[in-house]
């Protein structure tokens, strides 16, 4: 067993799986057949295709950083798919538009992990029975990674009672897409597009990114030890925004 | 400079004054180039795979200054460069060099990994 290939495939897996059971939940308490999950996912696994053949290519755009440029936007554009989502779940019959927005988040929620997960294993490639070790290892991560996922659907899905269940939404996507902001944002520091600075705090004894609980914080909302001004701006700003739209659901639902 | 005052101070007002203008404007573009090109001028510092190790392993940067990091993957397979201290984290594929802007970093040790190989791909920064 590879515990490299255990450890990332199980990390991306869990970062997708977090964004996806929670939309996939939210798709069922607004009963959507599942089969708007089957197409997101088809295409998402294209999209990790095309992302991971061309990475080479992408990775010389604008002196070095295009790499960085690209995912920022893919993540600013989950964002704003996410702010979306939240403001047409107003209206009381958007159920095409929303179908097409969740699809649009979830295929480029698995674009971007799925092409990390291919590139990984294309290492293996050269070598038969390396491969068939590295893909059976990063089967075991997948599936543990999938468990969590059905776990979470089903108990947002089934378990919990509507009210709790939609609460618990109304706090995690949020959540979840003001990190994806918060992320972008570091990229494009590493990218010298944005400034960098000094992290404003150091939370790492608390909670340190390497233990399984802050990759989990890390997955569900974009969690770092050591963020800079910039990155905690556009974090709250993101929150702002998204909070917004849930209130102007909420009075809209209420009158 | 200041013997090319004194000269000039002698041909008398006029001249002076001109003079003096033009050198407070040349001086301010020489200033305003300077600090650009110190904008521009940020230090550059390579460190290569080979093997799935990082090479060297342990690098140290001026410590408070914006770093441009070079990563050259001699390997013919693809590495992810990440580091949890360092807030960085960046596919290279095989046979091909990355850029990543680090920094500016307090004094201190900041480790980092190549996360497809994290058994052996080790190595820190330290900045002084």
């Amino acid at each position: 067993m590879l515990l490299d290939a255990i450890v990332i495939v199980l990390r991306e897996t869990l970062e997708a799986g977090v964004l996806v059971s929670v939309l996939a939940s939210l798709g069922t308490r607004l009963h959507l057949s599942l089969r708007w999950l089957g197409t997101a996912l088809l295409a998402g696994s294209a999209g990790a295709l095309i992302s991971a053949f061309n990475l080479g290519i992408v990775s010389g755009w604008f002196a070095g950083v295009g790499q960085e440029v690209v995912d920022a936007l893919l993540q600013y554009a989950i964002f704003l798919l996410l702010l979306w989502l939240m403001l047409l779940m107003q209206r009381p019959q958007p159920e095409p538009l929303l179908r097409g927005c969740m699809i649009a988040i979830v295929a480029l929620a698995v674009t971007r992990e799925g092409s990390e997960i291919l590139l990984f294993f294309s290492s293996y490639l050269q070598s038969e029975e390396a491969l068939i070790g590295a893909a059976t290892s990063g089967f075991v991560g997948f599936m543990i990674g999938l468990s969590v996922g059905i776990l979470c659907y089903l108990t947002l899905a089934v378990t919990l009672q509507p009210s709790t269940a939609a609460r618990v939404q109304r706090i995690v996507l949020p959540l979840v897409a003001a990190g994806m902001t918060l992320q972008a944002t570091q990229l494009l520091v590493q990218a010298d597009w944005l400034p960098a600075g000094p992290p404003l705090w150091n939370s790492g004894h608390l909670l340190s990114e390497r233990s399984i609980s802050g990759q989990m914080a890390y997955a569900v909302f974009g969690y770092e030890a050591t963020p800079t001004a910039i990155e905690i701006g556009f974090y709250i700003g993101a929150l702002c925004l998204l909070l917004l739209a849930q209130y102007c659901q909420r009075a809209h639902l209420q009158r | 400079m200041k013997v090319l005052r004194v000269l000039r101070r002698r041909r008398g007002g006029q001249t002076l004054e001109a003079a003096g203008l033009i050198r407070a404007a040349l001086m301010t573009v020489a200033l305003l180039a300077a600090s650009m090109a110190a904008v521009a001028e940020v230090p550059v510092i390579e460190l290569t795979i080979r093997g799935h190790l990082f090479i060297p392993a342990e690098l140290v940067v001026p410590a408070n200054t914006k770093i441009k990091l070079i990563v050259i993957n001699a390997d013919p397979t693809p590495e992810e460069f990440e580091s949890y201290e360092l807030n960085r984290e960046k596919i290279i594929v095989g046979n091909s060099r990355a850029v990543v802007f680090i920094g500016p970093l307090e004094p201190g040790e900041y480790p980092f990994f190549g996360e497809f190989n994290m058994s052996t791909a080790q190595g820190k920064i330290i900045a002084k």
